[in-house]
């Protein structure tokens, strides 16, 4: 079964988004640090199975603590199909800045901005296929605790497994 | 699986030629891109380090030369070179795809925010949110209301004459039948304990403790006592085990599993195993002292001051860099109810499933105890420390207790105080003490099982001497002061 690998910094909402495309829960977490122990569900797109793996929250492919370092084991010895790389849409200034270390690593990207809602109250307004032709990776603007962009999510998933994988 | 396609960042020339020389020269499948690897080694990645060293053979010299080389050319370490000319490119892309409009309402948010880490406003604020979360609704509704209506009605009155009756039809031996539903017995004191006295209290706590989470109060009241905690070798994080233990020590002497390092996890399991009274034992001890005002700030200050003055100990004995502690705080949010609740019973699920099976066991052992006189022979044993701190000997029975059941111990107390056999200051002092005598034998096991036999025992014997040392400490000093609570 090909895997598909949560990744992000803490508190963005990883769990939240591996609970909306697994269905089963896992702890949901508002307090950064606290997934250290990693989830892993089954989760059907289009006609193919797959594995997702909530990884524990990290800040850089440099890990500096013990949960960054299991995070970056999995990414490079499990050899996911893709990654899904979690950010919070308020900050992406802050954020991207992993994203883009993760695609000078050469690793499969799809970018999740997520807690939309919260950027749209502060009115911040993302433009998402400018940022997709930035980066030449597909992203997704979410709401994960709604669901709310979950089925842009599967359909990007489901193009980027049959046109890479 | 590398994508063929790859977004490069350019760096400065230096660096860049740096990174050519290096990528040629890897030859081993990092299953990273080789100029991600380069970039790794150049921050000094340890991991990476060690591979190079493994698998590049004859190479790995020449790769670790170019490294050295490269370094002087630069006044800082390459691992901000790279992170700040990488973050120069996100904010470029960020600045390119973002627009922002009108304001949301982030005043009263913000405002609030601050204030929850605010040193001075802080405090009331979390003085409010114990009153409400633990002391009226875990406190009085969940270990009040609802253990009393499951105890009395469904336990009491129902279950056990039930179990009981069965037994004793079925099972012909009088001593299988105390293991079974005897006094300690597994289904009547295991079984009880656990469902109707912990589960309320910690379904309550749980429900609390999932809107504080969710709200986003956690990380703000790290950061408010994160200085006084760094004082006693623990960082901010610590608050989750620390304020979980005030609902079940046991449960949060699990929930240490998230502190970082080796050394916070076993201050942590300490410092919940010595000074934090669990919500059960808070509960008996407040009813204890509820006259008298004057003795329940003294047993206040002394298990704080207890806390404060070994943690700091703790901390400066054991080996162990100061935790780091760097946190995103995130802004605060409305709880979602159907997360609230859906969290709330994952978390009970899972702890009744861990800790239900030590409740059984701790009534065996409870049986074994009776059966072999190990029972008799410890209650004889406790009665001389228990004059020493000036108590009646008939209290070395509750301390016995209060081992097996922190609840059970203190309620001991009670019926001698009704007895009237004990006065003020021997409440207090015995207070004190079985605050900070032996966690209960479930959290023991916890703390065995987490931390090891070695750790796990050495801790209860410290403890075991501890609590007596410092019962004895406030029993002279009342006297001394010549005070009569």
């Amino acid at each position: 079964m090909r895997k598909i690998a949560i990744v992000g910094s803490p508190n963005v909402g990883k769990s939240v988004i591996f609970n909306n495309l697994t269905g089963s829960y896992a702890d949901v977490s508002n307090y950064p640090g606290t997934t250290v122990e990693v989830s892993r569900g089954k989760c059907r797109i289009g006609e193919e199975d797959f594995e997702v793996i909530d990884t524990p929250g990290m800040y850089s492919l440099l890990p500096i603590s013990e949960e960054e370092k299991v995070g970056r084991s999995i990414l490079l010895d499990e050899n996911p199909c893709l990654l899904l790389h979690v950010v919070d849409a308020k900050n992406i200034e802050r954020m991207l800045s992993m994203t883009l270390q993760l695609l000078e690593a050469g690793l499969p990207v799809l970018l999740v901005l997520n807690v939309f809602d919260e950027a749209q109250a502060l009115g911040i307004d993302i433009d998402t296929a400018h940022l997709e032709k930035e980066l030449k990776v597909p992203a997704v603007k979410t709401v994960g605790t709604k669901g709310a962009g979950m089925d842009i999510l599967r359909g990007k998933i489901e193009e980027h497994v049959k046109r890479f994988c | 699986m590398l994508r063929d396609f790859v977004k490069n960042i350019g760096y400065d020339d230096p660096l860049e030629i740096c990174l050519s020389e290096l990528e040629a020269l890897l030859q081993y499948n990092y299953r990273i891109s080789k100029r991600s690897a380069a970039l790794l080694l150049l921050q000094e990645d340890p991991e990476m380090f060690e591979l190079v060293r493994k698998n590049e053979a004859e190479r790995a010299e020449k790769i670790f030369s170019i490294i050295e080389k490269i370094k002087p050319h630069y006044s800082y370490p390459l691992a901000y070179i790279i992170s700040e000319r990488r973050q120069r490119e996100a904010s470029r892309i960020a600045a390119a795809v973002t627009t922002v409009g009108k304001k949301g309402s982030l005043g009263i948010k913000e405002a609030l925010s601050r204030a929850m880490m605010n040193p001075f406003i802080g405090g009331p604020i979390l003085l409010a949110v114990m009153y409400y979360g633990l002391y009226k609704f875990v406190g009085n509704f969940g270990a009040g209301v609802v253990v009393d209506f499951l105890e009395d009605k469904v336990f009491d009155q129902h279950l056990n004459p039930v179990f009981i009756d069965v037994v004793n039809r079925f099972v012909p031996y009088p001593v299988l039948r105390d293991l079974i539903a005897g006094d300690y017995g597994i289904l009547t004191l295991g079984f009880r304990y656990a469902f109707a006295i912990v589960l309320p209290i910690v379904a309550t706590f749980f429900f609390a403790f999932a809107i504080i989470e969710d709200s986003g109060y956690l990380p703000r009241l790290a950061m408010l006592v994160d200085q006084i905690f760094k004082k006693i070798g623990l960082s901010g994080r610590a608050v989750i085990p620390l304020v979980l233990g005030l609902g079940c020590s046991t449960m949060a002497t699990m929930v240490t599993r998230t502190l970082p390092t080796k050394r916070e996890r076993i201050i942590a399991t300490f410092l919940l195993a010595l000074a934090i009274p669990c919500s059960a034992q808070m509960g008996v001890i407040l009813a204890l002292l509820e006259s008298r005002p004057l003795g329940l700030i003294i047993w206040l200050s002394v298990i704080v001051g207890v806390f404060m003055i070994v943690g700091f100990l703790a901390s400066k004995i054991m080996p162990g860099e100061l935790p780091s502690f760097y946190m995103e705080i995130p802004p605060l949010r409305f709880p979602q109810p159907s997360n609230v609740l859906r969290k709330t019973w994952s978390r009970m699920k899972w702890y009744f499933l861990e800790v239900l099976p030590l409740f059984m066991l701790a009534s065996v052992l409870i049986w074994v105890g009776k059966i072999t006189g190990v029972f008799g022979f410890l209650v004889r044993l406790l009665e001389h420390p228990v004059r020493w701190i000036g108590l009646p000997s008939e209290s070395a029975v509750a301390f016995l207790f209060g081992f097996f059941r922190r609840d059970y111990g203190a309620a001991g107390l009670y019926d001698l105080k009704t007895q009237g056999l004990l006065n003020g200051n021997q409440l207090v002092v015995a207070c004190v003490t079985l605050t900070l005598f032996l966690p209960c034998i479930a959290q023991l096991l916890m703390n065995i099982k987490e931390r090891g036999m070695r750790v796990g025992v050495a801790m209860s014997v410290f403890i075991l001497f501890f609590s007596f040392g410092t019962g004895w400490l406030v029993y002279v000093a009342l006297n001394l002061l010549g005070l009569n609570l």
